[in-house]
This record gives C-alpha cells, structure tokens and sequence, in this order.
C-alpha cells in the first residue's frame, strides 16, 4: 500500500536528484563558460599572470641580390633612443672603487658627444617633455642611432634612457639600381621598386617567445613558449651590378654633356628575356631617399611611354617579310615628301631626291616615305596584329606597378594619316622594355621571351621559387627575324653614324629613333625623345642595348645617342667576354 | 568434534543409514589462519632507498638544468655581444665594396676603363680584337664627375687617394680629422721598399 510513508521518500529522493542536477548543470555551464567560450582571454590572463616576459621576434627582411649574388639590398638593425624625462637627473658611477655622482648636465653632455647633439639640445628634450606633461615618461633622444653608438650610450649606464631596436635597410652600393630596387618607408612598409613588387618574397613572419624570469632574470628552464620568426626569403635579380653601375655613370655623363632632361641605357639578354641592367639619370640612392627629386624616385624606363619612332620601322620590314610581300632587296620608287592617294602626307627627315629604295636602304635613311609604301603593301589589321605579336600595347611580364601597357588603337580607329604612321613607330605608345623586348625577338630568330628581372626568390628554408612567366612567342619566321636583323647591321654600317658607334672587332645591327614628345599644345616643337637601339654581336646576338636621351639641347636628333651607345655596348661586349666577330658584314645593297 | 572435511562425510553417505536431517547447523570449523608474518626489511629499504634516489636524481638533473640555463644565460650573453661587434664592423665597411667606390680607387691610382676589349687565344697566341693600346682618357670619369652617389660612403676618404672621397670633393681637414687622416693612410699605403724584398732572417 502507498501510503504518505512510502511516497514521500521517492518524493525526496527526486527533488534531491534535480537540485544536485541543477547544481551541475550550472558548473558544467560555467566550465564550458571558462575553458570554451571564453578560453582565450584567460589563458592570456593566466599566461600575463604567471610567464614573466613576452617579447616579439623580429624576422629579417631578406637580402636582394644580383645576378652573381653581391648585395644589392641588406637589412640591419638601428635603434632609437628613449628618454624617460621624469627619472632624468644625476647618476652614480664608480671610478676606482669610489662612487661619485655625475650630475644630469655633464652626462647630457656625454650622450651629445655620442650621439652628435649638443648638451642643451639633449637637456632642452627633456625640458620640453616636462613642460608639455610634468609626469611625462617618454621622449626620444634621438632616432635611428648605429649599433655603435647604441653600445656607447648604453655603457653610460643613465637608467633613464632606453633602447628600441628597428629594422632598417641599406643598400651598400647606393644609387646602383636605385631606379629597380625601390626603397622602404620610415614605418618599413616598402613603397617602390622590387620592394614593393616582391614584398611577399622579401618580408618576414614576426614570431613571438614568453618566458618566467628568476630574479636574477635568467630564464626559468621549461617556462618558454616560443613561435619563432620566419626570415624573408632571398631575392635574386637579373641585374649585374657593375655593368649597372657602369652605365649609370655613363648614362648620367651623357645626359649631362647633351643637356638632355633625363636618358637611360637598358641591356636585354636575348636568349633568355632577362634584364640585365636598366640605368637610368637622374635616379635615387634608396640610402638618401630625401636627395632626390620626387619625380626622379621611380623608374622612368619602366613609367614612361612614348611613339618609338624609327626605330619600330624594323617591325615593319619583318612584318613583310614574314607575311612574304617583300624581302630586303625589294624596292619602291620614294621622295622626301609625297602626298598618298587616300591624302596623308607623309615627309622624310633628311631630303634626298626620288630614290629607288631596297628595304634595307629605306632602313639605312629611315626613309618615312618608302617605309609607308612598303607598308601599305599590308592590309591594316594584317600589320596591327603584327604590331600586337610584337608586344605593342601589351605592357610586359614584369607589371612594374604603375607601366602602362602602351595604347594600340584598333584599326577601325586608324585615320589615314594613322595608317601610314604606324609603319614608321608612330601612332602607338610604348615603353623602352617595351620596345627593347620587340628587338629581343627580332635577334632570337622571331623566338620572343617574356622580360623578367627577377631570377629567383629563395625562401628561409632553402625552397627556391623561380618566376612564373609567360610561355615564350614565335612572332615571325626565323628567315624574317634573321633578315631583319642583316638590314639592321646594314643600318649601322652605312648610315651616317657607323663611324661613331662601330666597336672595333665587332659586328653590330642598330637602328635609331626619334619621337615627338608631347606638350601642353600638341607636340613639342624642335625637342625630341631619342633612341638608339642595337643588337650585339650582330653574327651571334647575344645582348639587346637601348640607350634613350629625352629632350637633348646639343644635339637634338637621335645621333646624340651615338657616344653613348658606342660606350654602352663596348661595356656590355667587355663585361660578358663576347670574343670579337671573325667575319664581315655582308653589304646588302641601299637602291637598286 | 569431527575434524572430517566435507567430502568425507558425503562420500560415507551411501554405507550409512538414511541420513540424519540437522537443519539448522551450518556452522563450519576452518582451518586457524596463518600467523601473519612479519614484512621483510630488505622491501623497505628498496623502496626507500629508491625513492631517495629518484629525489635525488630529479634533484640533481634540476640542478644541471638550472646550472645549463644560466650557461645559457651567459653564452646568449657573449652571443648578443658579438652580434652588436658584428653589426658595428658591418656598418663600417658598409659600401666600401660598390662599384662606384672601386672605380673611384683606381681612377686615382691613373687607371682607365679602356675601350674595345682584346683577347689572347692561348692556344695558337692569337690576338682576338683591335689591340690597340689605351690611349687617351677613361670611357668614364668616376673619380672627376662621379654620377653614382652612395650615402654609405659619401665622406669615406679613398683608399688610394685620402684627400678625395666618391664624391670628388676634397675632406674637409679639421684638427682631429687630420691626425686621424695620417695614421689611416699610414695603414692603407704600405711602406716604401728601400733595398729589396724583404726576407726573414734564419741562421
């Protein structure tokens, strides 16, 4: 029978059951509580707690080299020197075994002799700390101090001044590929150059290390947790630093001697793409940034496009020798100014009288004229898609930040003045690589390989991570790329600056180019943008050299290049060891 | 009182006559229980003896690892002091190794950068290019127009020239600069050679 009796213990049992229940829930509540959702803050709690010191591992950013692994780029550590203005005053220091106290005004006066700051300069930071905020603790002495500065401040032992390392970067061959590299900004954050483009190779990975110091602040054994930093990864470039260097100081000499506005010199390696130099003046020391002109911080070889001029004319002689229309010993009837059936009028630099030109004597007097006719003999869209294979507006494999990729327009767009200047590098816009990358092809026997600067990124654990590039282009033919490349040494030996830029023992192909340069109000009038472009040796291309004037006053055509290509592809020739030609250049003939 | 086991009871059964029933006792005598024995010192000792070696031990590798850490301590010390020397002697000849500062050397030495290469074909002795000899003036000024700056080096004096630096300009002589300037180019320019090469004396 259920009585009250039986009931009531069952009853109790129960009610005890769920109150012991709730009580466990609660703490089962509350330990999802501390070790889940809010686990994080408490294990930072504990660890601020109980692990005595925390401090952040600086990786290093890593090295940019050039090709033969010499230094370009390198980082190392500055300090900057903390005050604490409120603590500032004597200190005690023994001598002999004697205590003495040196008051704050001579050893201010010590810091000034380290650190290259007068006495009261030092005294005058503090006392405007304090007068901006009495209870101030913190005011710099001085910025980016030397290790070994660092070290003789810091045997002063004032306990009032404070150290914090930062990494920095130098470059130890100064304005040496300033233009490429690029350079950091105060905060480390790169801003230009192959800083800037290959930051995720270059930059580290910060780690981090905590620890329990004893009293004597050696670290406990077995109190360390430590995430440790990753290293950047090792740059290599294409560049070689002292034909760069070399050609800097040649370029910078020239521009100076032609009173030009700026000039550059670009070396190209044509059996593989690779840059291997690209001088530049006026340019920037990436160690004194602050010494340069804004504008002249950046690369203008890699930022600035222009018409090529005369020296694309050579991308239309290979265009119609690969599409079989004409071959070198081709000819057209041409005067120096002539008047086209659909109305443009199109005139030649130099006045001749009607001449019966080959192909490779309109080359040889860049003839504006002969040219449009041998163009012509292509249909718009047949020579636009040449232009396109060649690289015209198409930027390049580098994506310097900020290249334009040079304007092609289509075809429908081409008015009939467009359609006989494109035949002779006008109409268009492109960069030096640009036009630099166009002769690559023409030298590799129609083979075009993407342009490319960097060799090679080598991670801080030995992984070597080469460029991902652009599969290589037949543009033309080899015949035609071959023929072309005869025509252009037949340029260089004919023309009337074989004399100034022939090397002795070698056989070279050029071509020169003068543009207009644009003003305010169309072109600007009797100044030009000029080039001189060579393939070196001419039997065995091996180097692609550009050199480039803007704007020079001496001489104002393109012959103000001669000295200085002449200069820039002995160099190149000396520097790589390419043995002179044992063979003449075979004479094509100029009219027929 | 029958000290029989069980089973003999049981196995006598069948001979006797029907079994008496005695409900009721089930009481059994057992064997007394061994006298319980003493434990062994010999355990005691073991187990004591190996407790105190294990504190010992731990002890001791505490002791090791406390005495490795401020090993530790000591050589991070020595290791961090060596960095801060390494980094001072790289700050020093930082740039001295640039292009620009080498050729600004050996322009004041009087060399040239000569202008078409020539090469010697060693195995027939050919002369491979113009071989001319260098006349004339350097392709490029580096000491005279230098146009490559380097902040790293801009007042080193030159090796070979301690009145110029890369920069061309002359360093401004002070005082103190100028006694230093003579003991650095007493180390930089070897000693005139006055009667022949010199030898070690042997007997």
């Amino acid at each position: 029978m259920t009585t009250r009796a039986t009931r009531s213990p069952r009853r109790r049992t129960v009610a005890a059951l769920a109150v012991v229940l709730a009580v466990l829930s609660g703490f089962i509540l509350r330990l999802v509580d501390i070790q889940v959702v809010n686990a994080d803050e408490h294990i930072a709690d504990s660890q601020a707690l109980a692990l005595g010191a925390h401090e952040e591992l600086y990786g290093t950013r890593g090295e940019v080299v050039d090709a033969d692994g010499e230094p370009l780029a390198t980082s190392i550590l500055k300090y900057d020197g903390k005050l604490d203005p409120l603590n500032v005053g004597p200190i005690q220091r023994e001598i002999d075994g004697v205590t003495v106290e040196v008051p704050w005004e001579q050893v201010a006066a010590e810091m000034g002799a380290i650190t290259g700051q007068s006495a009261d300069e030092i005294m005058k930071i503090v006392d405007d700390a304090l007068a901006a905020d009495p209870g101030s603790r913190f005011a710099y002495l001085k910025r980016g101090l030397t290790t070994e500065q660092y070290r003789e401040l810091a045997a002063l032992r004032a306990p009032f001044v404070r150290f914090d390392p930062h990494p920095e970067r130098t470059y130890p061959d100064g304005a040496v590929a300033g233009n490429l590299l690029g350079f950091m900004g105060s905060d480390g954050q790169p801003l230009a150059g192959v800083e800037q483009i290959e930051n995720a190779c270059l930059a580290p990975t910060d780690g981090e290390r905590s620890y329990q110091r004893g009293a004597d602040g050696v670290v406990i054994p077995g109190t360390e947790i430590e995430t440790p930093a990753v290293d950047g990864g090792t740059l290599q470039l294409t560049i070689d630093r002292d034909l760069q260097w070399y050609l800097q100081q040649l370029i910078a000499e020239e521009v100076q001697n032609k009173q030009a506005s700026s000039g550059a010199i670009f070396v190209l390696e044509v059996a593989t793409g690779k840059i291997r130099a690209a001088a530049e003046y006026p340019t920037v020391d990436p160690n004194n940034v602050d010494g340069s002109a804004p504008e002249d911080r950046g690369s203008r070889l890699f930022l600035e496009s222009y018409e090529p001029g005369s020296t694309l004319k050579a991308i239309t002689a290979a265009s119609v020798i690969d599409a079989g229309v004409a071959t070198p010993m081709t000819t057209v009837t041409a005067g120096d100014y002539e008047t086209f059936p659909n109305g443009a009028r199109v005139g030649d630099f130099e006045s001749h009288p009607v001449l019966n030109y080959t192909l490779t004597g309109a080359l040889i007097d860049s003839s504006n004229v002969a040219l449009s006719k041998f163009g012509e003999m292509l249909s718009a869209d047949t020579r636009h898609a040449y232009l396109q294979r060649f690289g015209v507006g198409q930027g390049t494999a580098i994506n310097w930040p900020q290249e334009p990729q040079g304007v092609l327009h289509p075809t429908s767009e081409w008015d009939n003045q467009t359609f006989y200047a494109t035949t002779f590098g006008q109409g268009y816009t492109m960069t030096s690589p640009q036009v630099a990358s166009a002769y690559q092809a023409l030298a590799n026997g129609g083979l075009k390989m993407p342009l490319s600067i960097v060799e090679s990124c080598t991670l801080a654990d030995g992984t070597v991570v080469e460029p991902d590039l652009p599969e290589p282009e037949q543009v033309v033919s080899k015949e035609a790329a071959d023929a072309v490349t005869l025509m252009l040494e037949n340029v260089a030996v004919q023309a009337q600056m074989a004399d100034y830029i022939a090397v002795d023992g070698y056989r070279i192909a050029a071509k020169t180019g003068t543009a207009q340069v644009a003003g305010e109000n169309g072109y600007k009038a009797g100044v030009y943008f000029t080039s001189l472009i060579g393939i070196v040796p001419a039997d065995d291309p091996q180097y692609v050299v550009l050199t480039t004037l803007d704007e020079p006053t001496t001489i104002r055509s393109s012959a103000a290049n001669r000295q200085a290509f002449q200069k820039a592809v002995t160099q190149v020739l000396k520097n790589y060891r390419v043995l002179p030609s044992d063979s003449q250049t075979p004479i094509l003939p100029k009219t027929q | 009182m029958s000290t029989l086991p069980l089973n003999s009871a049981v196995a006598t059964a069948a001979a006797l006559p029907a079994p008496i029933q005695r409900p009721g006792r089930r009481l059994e005598v057992v064997a007394a229980p061994a006298p319980r024995r003493r434990p062994r010192l010999l355990y005691g000792i073991i187990a004591v003896a190996g407790a105190v070696t294990i504190g010992a031990a731990q002890m001791g590798l505490s002791i090791l690892t406390t005495q490795g850490s401020y090993e530790v301590a000591q050589l991070t010390r020595e290791a961090r002091d060596l960095t801060y020397q390494k980094q001072i002697l790289t700050d020093d000849v930082a740039g001295l190794n640039s292009p620009q500062f080498l050729a600004a050397n050996a322009s004041a030495l009087g060399m040239v950068i000569a202008e078409s290469p020539n090469y010697l074909r060693l195995s027939d002795g050919a002369v491979l290019g113009a071989g001319e000899a260098a006349l004339g003036g350097s392709s490029i000024d580096a000491l005279g127009r230098p146009a490559v700056p380097n902040a790293l080096i801009a007042e080193a004096p030159l090796v070979t020239a301690p009145q110029s630096t890369i920069e061309g300009v002359p360093v401004v002589p002070d005082a103190v600069a100028g006694a230093g300037g003579a003991a650095a180019t007493d180390a930089a320019t070897p000693p005139p050679i006055t009667d022949g090469l010199p030898v070690p004396r042997t007997h």
